[in-house]
């Protein structure tokens, strides 16, 4: 294909990576006001050498975690549901399944260049519903704190994670169990040695995967 | 000086906060737009479209309780607005939580809401929390281009081979929450096991007696069946 001749696929991708950038960079700032605004206005600046060491050694784990996020996720929901989805948030237990859900309900293959399209649209909704639920906890949290700190509830809101993986698991590992092997294998057997938080262990995972999928692939046994 | 809480809680922090909920709105409005327009110039049709859109608005609604709960949990340290904005925009409440607890530490606190968390601590609080978590975004805006072009290329040599890929990553996430409560048992796993069942029930019940509406619930309705069976697992384990 010529440079000249750019696709149909290539040039929105082009138009997503500018709107991308560009949303991102406005949000990022507005992100960066909220320390500056309060400090301004009220006068205190905590002392900014102390704030710089805690900054770092947060640094230290996420820049790395971040570079390994944004291998894993941006190929699951693309570029524009990587913008979207990195921005605002809870990507592993919100956007991604959400987007991979939506692909397969449309039965659209993730690695078609529609699926950007689809991605997009699952990732936004997912954003969108989730914003406005917490807006709804914003409006509604005197009535809503007794319900839902209520001790004979908490079993259920801190089995949210389980009830939304069993759910997941079952419908998609009866769909791909051939690849799903090793990456839950090794997640059972690491969890059974040592509680590494899931943020370092999910792109650990997803490359452990992908190299077994290739295993698999070059011997034909995914078809 | 003054509590912190009446500047944690002040109206120019909710304005804030609410500014930049409508940002996260429009940004979403826009994208969505761009998608929906897109598609349809490919020929795309709109109630395939729509699917997509119903399965992932209904699949988000119950995995955003949690950061109610958390933004509940955070209100009365950090006050309402600024746990808002944090959770909404590059949010996740175990990070929240931990740089908002070191930033009291590095101010010799305790911790959270600890005996002399005072405005500065609570800015140094925010300050942390702030800048700690924004490596992720500067890196996708300098790099993502870059990264997709080179996921694009794969994609183009061996389309089957990407789809291959892209699943098992996708899985390997999965696994991650599959496995943990699998190797620490308890109500964790009973849980996660009860949702399975009821998904496949309703998977069953899908396919054999072609219930189509149910398809589209089926994730909910597993969820909060687990949840609740969670409940009652709580009273016997």
């Amino acid at each position: 294909m010529e440079n000249t001749n750019l696709s149909i696929s290539q040039i929105f991708d082009n138009k997503i990576h500018r709107l991308g950038r560009v949303t991102m960079t406005i949000g990022t700032l507005l992100l960066l006001s909220v320390p500056f605004i309060i400090s301004i206005v009220w006068d205190i600046f905590p002392p900014m050498n102390k704030v710089l060491s805690g900054v770092l050694s947060l640094s230290v784990i996420m820049i790395p975690m971040g570079v390994a996020e944004i291998f894993t996720y941006a190929p699951i929901i693309g570029s524009g549901g990587t913008y979207l989805g990195f921005l605002t948030g809870n990507l592993s237990n919100l956007k991604v399944p959400a987007a991979a859900m939506a692909l397969e309900i449309a039965e659209i293959d993730p690695a078609s260049n529609d699926a950007e399209i689809f991605s997009i649209l699952a990732v936004s909704t997912s954003a969108i519903v989730s914003a406005l639920i917490i807006f709804l906890g914003v409006l509604l949290m005197v009535p809503l704190t007794p319900l839902l700190s209520s001790p004979s509830l908490t079993p259920a809101f801190s089995n949210v994670l389980p009830a939304l993986f069993g759910a997941l698991g079952a419908y998609w590992i009866m769909r791909n169990w051939k690849i799903t092997v090793t990456p839950l294998v090794f997640t059972i057997i690491i969890y059974m040695i040592a509680d590494v938080p899931t943020s370092a262990m999910i792109p650990l995972n997803a490359l452990l995967s992908g190299l077994a999928a290739r295993v698999l692939y070059k011997k034909g046994k995914l078809s | 000086m003054e509590n912190y809480l009446t500047i944690a809680n002040s109206r120019l922090l909710f304005i804030l906060a609410a500014v930049i909920f409508i940002f996260i709105l429009s940004q979403s409005v826009v994208f969505f737009i761009i998608a929906w327009r897109e598609g349809k110039k490919r020929g795309i049709s709109s109630s395939l479209m729509l699917k997509a859109v119903k399965s992932s608005g209904i699949i988000s609604i119950i995995p955003s309780i949690p950061i109610v709960i958390a933004l509940i949990a955070m209100a009365p340290v950090l006050g309402i607005p600024f746990p808002w904005i944090r959770l909404s925009v590059l949010g996740s409440a175990p990070y929240e939580l931990m740089a908002a607890g070191m930033g009291a530490e590095i101010m010799g606190i305790e911790g959270l809401g600890g005996v002399g968390y005072t405005a500065e601590v609570f800015s140094s609080s925010v300050w942390i929390m702030t800048l700690g978590a924004i490596s992720a975004p500067i890196l996708i805006i300098l790099f993502l281009k870059k990264i997709s072009g080179r996921y694009r290329k794969v994609k183009e040599k061996d389309s089957t081979w990407m789809t291959a890929l892209i699943m098992a990553a996708y899985m390997g996430l999965l696994s991650v929450f599959i496995g943990k409560p699998i190797a620490s048992g308890g109500i964790g796993l009973a849980t996660l096991a009860s949702a399975a069942i009821i998904m496949l029930i309703c998977s069953f019940l899908v396919k054999k007696f072609k219930i189509s509406w149910l398809k589209d619930f089926a994730l909910s309705i597993s969820m909060i069946g687990a949840m609740a069976l969670a409940i009652v697992f709580a009273g016997i384990l």
